[in-house]
């Protein structure tokens, strides 16, 4: 699998430079407009918290523009389904007509992302394509919210669908549209957000017919060629400017289930030459047993978007992609077939991608790098509503934000919305009350989260409630990072394992891990999960103590780990009046001793470790982040071949940087 | 003893003064330098300039940027969070979104309280207001008591759900004024008693923050005031486009978070509706930034997403304006891909445009106006002289670089800044379902009537209105609103769920509360009103639109099909089919304030009077000889066809080839596009 075969263009603009600067904006501003018509439309409250993306496309399927809030996830993939309705339809697309598509393995992301595309006539002849994108609350599969970590096949996470006509030479099709609703949960809804979408790119091309009018069509048309050659060369001129070589990393998956211990690698070489990137992901591991898999779109697009992060001003279009080249071995965890399960490719092979990437360009342009930041995890409750007389389905589908990673010269973002999409919005707990039987005890910032280092990572979030009302109900849990915990990098440490609570603190309380489906919940039953601090940046025995005290006041940090993780020592006067003291002796001497034996401590038997976590001498914390051991905390035992992975990843990111 | 109104708009840079004589008609503008520190000073300078005592003057309106300052530099009191337990980040965690999606190096600003002044209590409110968990008053009065240690000036307090139900907050309210006597504390469910916690913290904290900066100011500026012989009321300029009183400043501060944005899209409204127009958009362009409004069939758009920092939004109802950084210092630079581009960067006041002579060698928007002769070489009346020679040089740079003359590239840097400007208008009007060419254009700020008519061009607008002072236009609007709150609370139930009586009886408790308001601001009966609205939205969306409600609700559907046909305007489609769901209610309280009628004038004397020069301006790839006006000696229903070149004080207006001017009776320009 590799990308748009790469033809060099070295031709002149041809358009004067204020035609082409006016049609450039003005088509950022169409597909803008198309968001804001659907945002405002919308049923899915996944689409409402902003997880959607619209483009404008060339007759070829090309994307000319995607739009300034457009969430990364989708960057790269939207020509791919532009494609696939040309591929399938080709002479046989008519003014008047709308397709639907949601297929991962034509280039979609996962069934939940179902996209419309509006093609666009002029004088008879294709000229455009409107494309609308929107992941709808629900598609149909054994679970609620479309995501089953049980399925190995795709047969049972949704309703696949490949390039469809929904609206015939402008006749609307309500025998297909509705063979494709009644399959899925709530269908008035679901045509709700189709009606959306289909009006949404239908203001896309009111706009495009405006602009044609004006400017006249062939105008137009050189425009949509020149805006990706203007991205083309942009790309090209910034390329030539960085270092030649070749960099490699890997970043894994906390395992496969079937598989047991062991992380699944996910290995990202780029090499740099001239003026192009090239991406080889070549030594990845095999697709695996869970539905972490990401079929070949949303792994372009995890590349795409990992080397967009350090172009931010680049605009987003089929030009960019001329100029990144990607090869994604056959059978894959980044390159599944179908039927292989990929809906959960967002909290696996996406992000690890994407953090790698990161990763990768941290060394090339470390006045932009970022160590690595929280996973994605998305905690779905369903089941019935019995708060009223009527018992009505509920679904309390939630996403946390977590902590960013660490940078060259400043801490992580606390509490920001994931690498998947930082556009995507949390919700807030006084709606969620509102329509479900859940109600939310805590939604607060996790003291120590972030991940030591000169530069700390961004803090991490805890949120957790109890089920009050409820029949029949069950949670599934689509996360990552229990295992291949959030790492810091240029001698910073991780942060803390993902992973799903069953009723903390209380008998029977249970690990649940980072995947599971249908855990049956009754009255009563509390959970909580944490989303990961970000990685640190740089030697944690080098930060400002300073720095510590200030998060020792604002309790971002406690003082037991300011002085485990920090070798600062603090002594509080009054808590009340933020009144603490910074003992310097102590803290040289705290700090010498680390120092001298953190490199051993990374040499610790793993068996010796975990019996030290299971007698209470050391926590969670101290197992990854002093000793690079990782444990399974459904059984509290250490696993080997994980431990032994990780720390080799360890000894390269932190342990070569502290000298 | 004459009878003045008078306007004062405190900016960043200036503080503009406007002032009408009601007995002569006559109206006096000036500008004074602002004095951040000390903002009263200011204001104190601008009535001396303008000659006034305090008896001379009838009302005095204002508009400050205190609020806005004060959030954007931190220099706020120490205020503490109490929250429900376990909810004390919510105004950290945000949404967790970011303004900019991309860049990983551009930050959300920091929350306006820090963890360590955010405290929680145990307590617990349902969803639908049952109390799970009570206030313990013991241990809020152990907090107030640590909070009383810790100095604290002001107090927020935000509960879960406390938009249901908010009796607990009121306790805390109760002990924390025992405890804490002198301090400031603002509870949400007072401030904003609607749902979703983020915003709703965010706006309870910022009133908290705001509460005795905005009182502060507010009673030392009425003191000096009335050390000046002033005795009225104060009316201070509010986001949401109407004034109150200093007694309401206390309650309400957080809409003073941007009291003078507003100002602009005001003064454009009744500038627009002088003018006859019902449908305006303002465009008040600036030295930096432009910002946008919109006027639809009389009113202007407002609208409850706003903040003054992304991430901390401000829940009540705001004037819509657009801002963009598109100003007459913006820069024109070529970048890596070979483009033309034109802002968001701005050579600001230091160094200023390159023609400024004050260091400044990058090619501006004014630059590019004065080497195509658009602007001449004498402003403020030749109190501030231009150097071409600088501007032709910094233009020169683009023009190299594109293989140009420095004439053409000078036409390309405005083109593509009108260009940038015509997009957000496009934002604001297009996307949101309106015509352009439905709409009069009002062109205002000190570089608007330079761009105005080319503007107007590109959207297809037929009319152009430049105000008289477009450079104090704010200062004006501050005169020309009336006294104007909105009480509002969340309501979600089917609409077929609901009959007129309930609806009505909800309406009346809002009704009550708001005219309770005007009774306090000292508001007559006779000039008081009430507007009801009601939010609604199809059953499954997320989003809702405002129906204008009569005063007695006689029948639900007459609702329903106004949310249909508003529907249908904004989006293009309805959905007769679909339940309509009720998501909350406002009531909009209006006390009148006499407006300043100004005067018509008639013609006297004839256009060669105000002739001032001939020269060469850049039009369409030639130089063309163009004649140069005094604004203020052109007689009223004068017309007469582009190009030309009109200078007054505060702005230059240009009338390209192909457009017609015309002074009506009130001296506003109208330009014509043909």
């Amino acid at each position: 699998m590799s990308t748009t075969k790469l033809e060099m263009n070295d031709k002149v603009q041809n358009l004067d430079p204020v035609t082409f600067e006016v049609l450039k904006n003005g088509f950022v501003n169409l597909v803008d407009q198309m968001a804001e018509q659907m945002l405002r439309t919308c049923y899915s409250f996944v689409i409402y918290n902003r997880d959607f993306s619209c483009a404008l496309c060339d007759a070829q399927g090309n994307t000319v523009m995607q739009g300034t809030q457009d969430i990364s996830v989708h960057v790269g993939t939207l020509h791919l389904t532009a494609k696939a309705v040309l591929e399938d339809f080709a002479d046989d697309i008519h003014p008047g007509d709308v397709f639907l598509v949601n297929d991962p393995y034509r280039g979609g992301t996962h069934f939940s992302d179902v996209r419309v595309i509006l093609p666009v006539f002029h004088d008879d002849k294709l000229i455009a394509m409107m494309q609308t994108n929107g992941h709808w609350a629900d598609v149909g599969g054994s679970n609620p919210g479309s995501f089953d970590i049980t399925a190995k096949e795709h047969y049972g996470e949704g309703l696949r669908i490949p390039p469809v006509r929904i609206y015939s030479k402008g006749q609307y099709l309500t025998d297909v549209v509705k063979i494709i609703v009644m399959n899925m949960r709530i269908p008035e809804e679901r045509i709700g957000d189709l009606r959306s979408q289909v009006e949404a790119a239908k203001v896309g091309e009111k706009q495009l017919k405006e602009m044609i009018e004006k400017y006249g069509i062939h105008t137009v048309l050189t425009a949509f060629e020149e805006v990706q050659n203007y991205v083309e060369r942009l790309m090209r001129a910034k390329i030539k400017a960085l270092p030649k070589g070749q960099w490699e990393t890997v970043d894994y998956i906390d395992m496969d289930p079937q598989l047991g211990d062991g992380l699944i690698p996910i290995r990202v070489k780029m090499t740099i030459t001239d003026d192009e990137i090239a991406y080889d992901l070549s030594d990845s591991h095999p697709y695996i047993s869970c539905f972490l898999n990401a079929g070949f779109g949303s792994a372009l697009s995890g590349t795409y978007a990992g080397t967009k992060t350090f172009f931010p001003d680049i605009p987003l279009n089929s030009g960019f992609y001329r100029v990144v080249k990607i090869f994604l071995p056959e059978n894959s965890v980044v390159n599944a077939p179908s039927p292989v399960a990929v809906s959960g490719y967002c909290s696996g092979a996406f992000e690890k991608i994407m953090n790698a990437c990161f990763e990768l360009w941290s060394s090339i342009m470390p006045e932009r790098a970022i160590a690595c930041s929280f996973n994605l995890e998305y905690l779905l409750i369903g089941g019935y509503d019995q708060r009223r007389d009527s018992s009505e389905y509920f679904m309390w589908y939630d996403w946390m934000a977590g902590g960013h990673g660490g940078r060259i010269d400043r801490d992580g973002a606390n509490t920001t919305s994931p690498v998947f999409g930082v556009g995507l919005s949390v919700q807030p707990c006084e709606g969620q009350e509102r329509l479900s039987p859940v109600v939310t005890t805590k939604h607060e910032i996790i003291i120590d989260s972030a991940g030591p280092g000169q530069y700390r990572g961004g803090c991490g979030v805890e949120k957790g409630g109890i089920l009050t009302d409820v029949n029949q109900t069950v949670m599934s849990y689509c996360c990552d990072r229990s295992r291949s915990i959030t790492w810091g990098i240029m001698g910073g440490l991780p942060s803390i394992a993902q992973g799903a609570i069953l009723n903390p603190n209380k008998e029977g309380e249970r690990f649940l891990g980072t995947i599971f489906s249908n855990i049956e919940l009754k009255k009563g039953d509390t959970f909580t999960r944490p989303s990961a601090g970000g990685g640190g940046l740089g030697d944690p025995i080098a930060r400002d103590v300073k720095a510590v005290l200030e998060d020792v006041i604002d309790e971002y940090v406690s003082i037991e780990r300011a002085k485990l993780d920090y070798g600062v020592i603090i002594h509080e006067i009054d808590r009340d009046l933020d009144a603490f003291e910074i003992d310097m002796a102590a803290t040289l001497k705290e700090r010498d001793y680390i120092r001298k034996n953190r490199h051993r401590w990374l040499g610790i038997d793993p068996i010796e470790v975990e019996q030290m976590y299971n007698k209470g001498e050391i926590n969670q914390m101290d197992v990854v982040r002093r000793y690079g051991v990782i444990m399974d905390y459904q059984t509290n035992k250490a696993l080997p071949i994980s431990t032994e992975q990780y720390r080799e990843a360890m000894k390269k990111r932190s342990l070569a940087y502290w000298g | 003893m004459t009878q003045s109104r008078l306007a004062i708009d405190v900016g960043g840079t200036f503080t503009d003064v406007f002032v009408f004589n009601e007995e002569t008609g006559e109206v006096f503008v000036t500008k004074t330098s602002s004095t951040p520190s000390n903002p009263e000073q200011g204001i104190l300078n601008g009535v001396e300039k303008a000659g006034l005592n305090g008896k001379d003057i009838k009302i005095f309106s204002h508009g400050t940027t205190v609020g806005t300052n004060a959030l954007i530099e931190r220099k706020l009191p120490k205020t503490a969070l109490i929250t429900t337990k376990g909810f004390r980040d919510v105004i950290e965690i945000r949404r967790g979104t970011k303004e900019d999606i991309w860049d990983t190096y551009k930050d959300t600003a920091r929350p306006y309280i820090q963890r360590r002044d955010r405290f929680e209590v145990t307590e617990r409110i349902d969803y639908e207001g049952n109390i799970l968990q009570a206030i313990d008053e013991e241990e809020v009065r152990l907090l107030a008591k640590k909070l009383k240690r810790r100095g604290t000036e002001s107090i927020a307090v935000c509960f879960l759900n406390a938009y249901v139900n908010g009796e607990n907050e009121a306790s805390v309210k109760k002990i924390l004024k025992e405890e804490l006597p002198d301090v400031y504390v603002c509870i949400s469910s007072e401030v904003l008693p609607e749902i979703f916690e983020h915003e709703r913290m965010s706006t309870t904290i910022i009133n908290a923050v705001l509460g005795p900066i905005m009182s502060n100011y507010i009673s030392k500026l009425s003191y000096e005031m009335q050390n000046k012989g002033y005795e009225e009321e104060i009316l201070v300029l509010h986001s949401g486009g109407g004034v109150m009183t200093s007694s309401t400043v206390p309650r309400y501060a957080a809409r003073l978070a941007s009291s003078g944005i507003a100002a602009g899209a005001i003064a454009s409204k009744h500038i627009a509706k002088l003018c006859g127009f019902d449908n305006a958009i303002g465009l008040d362009m600036g030295g930096t930034s432009t910002d946008i409004s919109l006027m639809y069939k009389g009113d202007i758009r407002i609208t409850k997403d706003w903040s003054i920092e992304y991430g901390y939004p401000i829940g009540f109802p705001s004037i819509e304006i657009l801002t963009i950084g598109a100003g007459g210092g913006s820069l024109a630079w070529k970048d890596e891909g070979g483009s033309l581009r034109n802002g968001p960067q701005s050579a600001g006041a230091v160094p200023g445009p390159a023609c400024y002579g004050r260091g400044g060698t990058e090619p501006t928007n004014s630059d590019a106006n004065l080497v195509l002769g658009r602007l001449g070489v004498d402003l403020l009346d030749g109190m501030m002289q231009l150097n071409k020679d600088a501007a032709n040089d910094a233009v020169k740079k683009i023009a190299d670089a594109f293989d140009q003359s420095v004439e053409e590239a000078a036409s390309a840097i405005i083109e593509v800044a009108n260009a940038n400007m015509s997009d957000a208008v496009r934002l604001i009007s297009v996307r949101r379902g309106y015509d352009p060419r439905d709409f009069a254009l009002v062109a205002f700020g000190g570089a608007g009537p330079l761009h105005g008519a080319y503007l107007a061009k590109d959207l297809n607008i037929p009319k152009v209105i430049i105000p008289t002072h477009p450079g104090v236009a704010a200062a004006m609007g501050c005169l020309l609103v009336d006294v104007r709150h909105d009480i509002s609370k969340t309501y979600v139930k089917k609409l077929d769920e609901v009959n007129v009586e309930e609806l009505t009886n909800q309406f009346s408790e809002l009704r009550e509360e708001a005219r309770a308001l005007l009774v306090e601001e000292g508001i007559a009966e006779n000039s008081s009103s009430l507007t009801n609205f009601i939010d609604l939205r199809y059953k499954g969306q997320w989003r809702s639109l405002a129906v204008l409600v009569s005063d007695q609700i006689t029948s639900l559907d007459a609702i329903l099909e106004a949310f249909h046909q508003e529907h249908e305007r904004e989006f293009a489609f309805s959905d007769q089919g679909q339940a309509v769901e009720i998501f909350g209610l406002r009531v909009t309280a209006i006390g009148t304030v006499p407006k300043p009628n100004f005067p018509q004038y008639a013609p006297e004397g004839s256009l060669e009077d105000a002739f001032k020069e001939t020269r060469p301006v850049y039009f369409e790839g030639k130089y063309i000889e163009t004649n140069v006006y005094h604004r203020d000696k052109i007689p009223v229903h004068t017309q007469f066809e582009g190009p030309a070149i009109i200078d007054q004080l505060d702005t230059t207006t240009v009338i390209p080839p192909g457009f017609t001017a015309e002074v009506d009776a009130y001296k506003n320009i109208i330009i014509t596009v043909n």
